[in-house]
């Protein structure tokens, strides 16, 4: 079996380096990205198989991001987890909205997290 | 006009058309009785010369029987029958004395010479009866002219007061026929006019009811805007029409302000809410942070591997700092908090602005310098004492260059201070040549609860509290703070504080 490759798409240097030390740990390749450009460029090249994308990103949102991979024929169908900070019903709304898989509130429940990876994998 | 006044108007017309009528009516009563008096007067007085006329013919052919038997034989007259015939003399004289009780101007002539004739007539039949015994006189009776004569005015004074009573009763029938004609007159014009004026008087009242009436329908059907126009009557329903006008204008503005307080409150709420969720925001980063190091650690100290110390260290310390963070936000949170619900306190005392400049200034210059930055400073020794809050002072500035550094890459941040003598103030400018901002972002750049514009606060971190709390401890030492900038050029803010005019230094 081969490893799987996620991309994590994260703003705030503490957060990613945290979050793709304990994904590395988990036993996935981690690729990321800091920005929303970055974050796209990385989708279409390196075809990860799933997104864990912040919401709050500079240059290009993550709601964006997101719509632009859903757009892209090639890519839209890659798994996409919207992080973010923002913990109202109506964030969690617009996530599944705008096209992304599944939702994660920070502070993140890592054991929850690694669940709704591991799901949509599969599926 | 008003209403009043044309029910008072209407109703004095009526009363003096009724006033002439009873007036009229009274008037025909008197003039009526006043004739009726006269009429029966004059036939009394008629009555009274007939009778007359037939005393003195009585007496007059007792006379002559009596006067022919005196001058033919030796009669002699017995005093009952000569005092009996007196009698009936004097109650003639009586009844001409009762004819003169009667007289009025228009028969006195008559009656004057009827007095004259009819006292000579009896005066000689007087003294024929007195003498009648006395053979030596001599009668004059037989003589016919003055018997002729009292007959002849008796006759024209009875005349003169049937004449006098037919005009009389001309003068009662004529009176009566005016009074009538008057009454029905009055009578007619009266209802006439109480009919006119009770028409107009209607037609008017229900004219301007109805536009009251639509205008209440209208208003009470939400037209807030309409107003009762045209109503020309400056009495009670013009008062009316206007008291509805003014009612409806204060609604109408009650109920602006009501929506106005209303979309202000809504508005308030809506940005405590978008606070509140920003709070949450920032409070979720750096408490990710906290809880994923942790249990990361936690995780490694459970491995079968050897601990990475260096590495160890290095992430307890992300740990510290974002505790240090979510801290300083609280901290940030409970000022503005204090503020808002005037708890914050200054504490006044002199110190040198100078000092702290530099001193803040020192303590960041290694994130000042950061991102390829370079730092420029004026020279601070010279500045005047200010006597304010320096604690608070040392935090706008904090906050000032913190804001400058995070928005600026490879350029440069300054800080300047003068003195203006005239306004007896410092201003402090802080200025950068980072991302700058938009006038739209510069107007709401102090606000604290509709500030934290989405996409700075993601993209630079921060809850956005910074500058609200600046800016109001900024009012509350009694200073100023403001802003200019531009997109893509920078930003500068200036902080003015009031200086104690005798430490200010002389301008050259």
């Amino acid at each position: 079996m081969t490893t799987q490759r996620l991309l994590l798409v994260e703003d705030n240097d503490m957060n990613r380096d945290m979050l793709s030390r304990r994904l590395r740990r988990a036993g996935f390749e981690v690729l990321w990205a800091a920005d929303g450009e970055q974050a796209l460029r990385a989708v279409i090249e390196d075809r990860p198989d799933l997104v864990l994308l912040d919401i709050n990103l500079p240059i290009m949102d993550g709601w964006t991001v997101c719509q632009r991979v859903r757009e892209t024929a090639e890519v839209q169908d890659t798994p996409i987890i919207a992080l973010t900070a923002h913990a109202m019903a109506e964030d969690r709304d617009k996530a599944l909205g705008a096209g992304c898989d599944d939702y994660a509130t920070k502070p993140i429940d890592f054991p929850g997290l690694l669940e709704k990876i591991r799901r949509l994998l599969e599926s | 006009m008003s209403l009043r006044r044309r029910l008072t108007l209407s109703l004095f017309t009526i009363l003096v058309l009724f006033a002439i009528n009873v007036g009229t009516h009274f008037w025909g009563s008197y003039a009526r009785s006043e004739s009726m008096v006269a009429y029966r007067q004059a036939v009394s007085a008629g009555q009274l010369t007939d009778a007359m006329a037939k005393q003195l013919e009585d007496q007059r052919q007792k006379i002559l029987v009596l006067s022919t038997l005196r001058e033919n034989t030796e009669d002699v007259l017995a005093v009952e029958d000569q005092q009996t015939a007196l009698q009936g003399i004097a109650e003639t004289r009586g009844t001409v004395d009762a004819l003169g009780g009667m007289v009025s101007d228009v028969t006195a002539l008559q009656f004057a010479q009827l007095g004259t004739s009819s006292e000579r007539l009896l005066a000689s039949w007087e003294a024929f009866y007195r003498n009648y015994n006395d053979k030596s006189w001599v009668s004059d009776v037989d003589d016919p002219i003055p018997y002729v004569e009292a007959s002849q005015r008796l006759k024209e004074l009875e005349q003169r007061q049937a004449f006098i009573a037919v005009q009389r009763a001309n003068v009662i029938d004529r009176t009566i026929a005016l009074t009538d004609r008057i009454t029905v007159l009055g009578f007619i014009a009266s209802i006439f006019l109480t009919a006119t004026l009770g028409f107009f008087l209607v037609r008017y009242t229900n004219d301007n009811l109805k536009r009251l009436k639509r205008g209440t329908q209208r208003l009470g059907g939400g037209e807030l805007d309409y107003r009762i126009e045209d109503i020309d009557d400056d009495g009670e329903l013009g008062d009316l029409a206007s008291a509805f006008n003014t009612m409806s204008d204060k609604l109408r503005r009650a109920i602006d302000e009501e929506k106005d307080a209303k979309r202000s409150a809504d508005e308030a709420n809506a940005a405590k809410s978008r606070f509140l969720a920003n709070v949450s925001h920032e409070l979720r980063t750096p408490l990710n942070a906290i809880i994923g190091y942790s249990e990361m650690l936690h995780d490694e100290l459970g491995d079968d591997t050897e601990v990475n110390r260096p590495q160890f260290q290095t992430d307890l310390d992300k740990i510290i700092l974002s505790g240090r963070q979510l801290l300083a936000l609280i901290d940030d949170i409970l000022d503005l908090s204090k503020i808002e619900t005037g708890k914050m306190i200054l504490s006044r005392e002199p110190f040198a602005p100078g000092d702290v400049l530099t001193m803040a200034i020192d303590a960041l210059a290694p994130i000042l310098r950061h991102r390829g930055n370079q730092l420029r400073c004026d020279d601070f020794t010279a500045l005047p004492v200010l006597n304010n809050d320096a604690v608070k002072f040392r935090q706008i500035i904090v906050n000032l260059l913190s804001n400058a550094a995070k928005f600026t890459e490879n350029g440069t941040i300054a800080v300047s201070a003068n003195v203006d003598p005239h306004n007896h103030s410092l201003e402090i400018a802080v200025s950068d040549t980072g991302i700058g901002m938009t006038e739209e972002q510069q107007a709401q750049v102090f606000e604290a609860f509709v500030q934290a514009e989405a996409s700075t606060s993601q993209d630079y971190g921060g809850s956005g509290l910074g500058l609200a709390i600046c800016h109001d401890f900024c009012e509350l030492m009694g200073g100023t703070i403001t802003v200019e900038s531009a997109p893509g050029e920078g930003s500068t803010f200036r902080l003015r504080l009031p200086v104690d005019p005798e430490s200010v230094p002389e301008a050259a």
